[in-house]
Order: C-alpha cells, then sequence, then structure tokens
C-alpha cells in the first residue's frame, strides 16, 4: 500500500505526463498553430482529467518493449481477422460454424479487463460478447471448432506480463 | 492520380449503398446499429480518400468528426436499448 | 520514384476496396447478427487501413501521414468496443 503523499506525487507525474501526450496528440490534429495553442492546453487539461477519472494511475511496471510488441501483434492480428472473414464470406460453401465459448478471464476487473476484450475482439473469428453471472468470458465465435479458450489464454497472458501484472495471476 | 482516388471513392460508397439496402429489409434494432458501424468506416475511408484526390487536407477532419459520431450513436443506441429492456422488466414485476 | 509510390497507393487501394467488398458480402450472406458483426467490423477495418496505407505517400508531409494514421487507429478501436456493446446488447 503506498503512502498519501506517495499516493498524490504518483498522480500528479500521472496527469502530467498525459497531458503532454494529449497536448503533442491535439497538435498533430490541428497541424501545430501557435495561435491556436491555448485552446490546445484546454482541450489536453480537460482530457488528462477525464482519463484519471476513467483510468487511475496503476501502480504496476509496465514494459513499453513488451507493450510495442503487444501493439505489434494486434496490427498483425487485425490484418489476419480481416482475411479470415473475407474468406469465409467469399467461399461459396460459407464455412461458419457459429457459436458462444465460455473462457476464463483472469484481467483485473474494469478498464484492464476492459482492455484485454478490446484486443480479443480483433483476434480472427472471435467477438467478446460480456460475461456471465460467475464472471467468465462470452465469446462469440465464427467458428465453434477453434481452440478458443487455450487462443484467449495466451493472448491474456502476454498482455498481462506487457502490464506488468502477470506474478499476481501465476 | 486524382482520377484513380475517386473511381476508389465511388466503388467503396457503392458497396456501402448495397450494405445499407441490406440492413434497411431487416426490421431487427441491432441491424440498424450495424449501418451507423457501416456508414462509419466506409464513410471514412471514402473522405480521406475524397481529401487526397481533392488536396483539401480539411476533409480529414471530417472524417475524424464522422468516426467520432457513428461511435457515439452507436454507444447511445445500445444505452437507449438496454434502457427500454430494463423499463419493460420493471413493467413485468408491476 | 513517385511511380512506384502511385504503383504503391493503387494496389493498396484496391486491396482496401476488396474488403470493403467482402464486408458488404458477409453483410449479404452471414446468418444473424453477431456473425454479420464480425464480418462489418473485421474486413471493413482491414479495408479502412489498407485505404489509409495507400493514401499516405500522396500527401504533403509527415504530419499529414500521421493524421491519416491517427483516423485509421481511432476508427479501429472505436470500432472494436462498439462491436463489442451491440454483440452484448442482441446476445
Amino acid at each position: 500500500m503506498l503512502s498519501a503523499a506517495a499516493d498524490q506525487d504518483l498522480r500528479t507525474t500521472t496527469a502530467l505526463t498525459r497531458a503532454i501526450g494529449f497536448l503533442a496528440f491535439w497538435l498533430i490534429l490541428s497541424g501545430f498553430k501557435l495561435g491556436d495553442l491555448p485552446a490546445g492546453i484546454l482541450a489536453a487539461a480537460c482530457a488528462s482529467w477525464a482519463s484519471l477519472r476513467f483510468l487511475p494511475p496503476g501502480q504496476s511496471k509496465r514494459h513499453p518493449m513488451l507493450i510495442a510488441q503487444l501493439m505489434l501483434r494486434f496490427l498483425q492480428q487485425s490484418v489476419v481477422a480481416g482475411f479470415d472473414v473475407a474468406l469465409r464470406a467469399l467461399d461459396p460453401r460459407l464455412p461458419l460454424a457459429p457459436g458462444i465459448a465460455i473462457c476464463r478471464c483472469t484481467s483485473p476487473m474494469g478498464p484492464l479487463r476492459s482492455g484485454f476484450c478490446t484486443m480479443a475482439s480483433l483476434q480472427p473469428g472471435l467477438l467478446p460478447a460480456g460475461f456471465d453471472a460467475d464472471g467468465n468470458l462470452v465469446v462469440h465465435c465464427l467458428d465453434v471448432g477453434q481452440p478458443v479458450a487455450r487462443l484467449l489464454a495466451d493472448e491474456e497472458k502476454r498482455y498481462l506480463r506487457a502490464l506488468g501484472l502477470e506474478q499476481h495471476h501465476a | 492520380m486524382p482520377e484513380f482516388l475517386f473511381g476508389a471513392a465511388l466503388f467503396i460508397l457503392g458497396t456501402i449503398a448495397v450494405g445499407l439496402v441490406r440492413i434497411l429489409y431487416s426490421r431487427q434494432a441491432a441491424d440498424c446499429m450495424m449501418a451507423a458501424q457501416l456508414i462509419g468506416t466506409g464513410g471514412v475511408a471514402i473522405l480521406l480518400l475524397l481529401a487526397v484526390a481533392t488536396d483539401t487536407p480539411p476533409i480529414v477532419d471530417v472524417a475524424l468528426m464522422l468516426a467520432l459520431l457513428a461511435a457515439f450513436a452507436s454507444v447511445a443506441f445500445v444505452g437507449g436499448l438496454q434502457g427500454k429492456a430494463s423499463a419493460q422488466a420493471e413493467d413485468h414485476r408491476k | 520514384m513517385s511511380s512506384t509510390m502511385d504503383a504503391f497507393t493503387v494496389l493498396a487501394i484496391s486491396c482496401g476496396a476488396f474488403f470493403f467488398v467482402a464486408g458488404t458480402i458477409g453483410l449479404l450472406r452471414f446468418p444473424d447478427v453477431p456473425t454479420r458483426l464480425h464480418a462489418l467490423t473485421k474486413a471493413d477495418n482491414l479495408g479502412l487501413g489498407l485505404v489509409a496505407l495507400g493514401l499516405l505517400p500522396q500527401v504533403a508531409g509527415p504530419l499529414a501521414a500521421l493524421k491519416l494514421i491517427i483516423v485509421w487507429l481511432f476508427a479501429l478501436i472505436s470500432g472494436a468496443i462498439v462491436t463489442q456493446l451491440i454483440v452484448r446488447a442482441v446476445r
């Protein structure tokens, strides 16, 4: 447990880092005009406030390299998923075996779990559809023959490792 | 090059139109939300193509707005649907 | 140099258009709402990605290119989230 002062420090650092990130993002969108800067600073401040509300600063140690790898994998998977669904749609036999799979989900509840679901929704043939009463992930699949549980467990392991959370769920 | 980009935009517009006609003949609420998604993604692609074809960068901002609106429209629709469902459940209990 | 870039643009945008067609065909042929959602989001997102990729060499500078990528990423992520909401609502 962190002391109140350390917690406050963490909040301030996180808020500043995020505000700088949002400002850079805003400047890219608006095309770097100095006259617009006050509006940008205001927008970045509002965005940081909202982001702190919805995604409080975490205490886990993140691994930037692993996160970058995860992003690349995310893009690569979304390409594979596009091909997968295009081939199924164009195949005259329409090879579909749609159904629901129930999978265990170990990510902590809240934004982290939502983040994992969003990643999973770009996996080929998978679409998370909420949780059942026991907190298991309900996944709609294009092909129930896929090893859905294993795919998602692997994916979740990668996700948690990148966010520095895996030791809590070993 | 602009001719090709215009052609591509027109082509994508055609595929969206076909999808929308399909959705129009459906009676399910979920299909309406899919229409918002379809126009969102396809519309953004068309606007990006037009922005570059006509050399009008502000159209990219319009594309960004469209993506934002499509997302919010769907969220509002789902919210409304769930609100309606829980109101019905309330009525049943009475 | 510019003709190689133009060829790249034509190729990428044509592939993108192909995925939009595939998405619409999926929308027409797939049997129920959740499967149609798969077709719509996964194929169309890749289509949009390829269109944006093809446009990169045609824009004025790195800033404009970065903005195209941001628009695509935004559409990708918001699409992924919205799709989950819709499928949850209809399940």
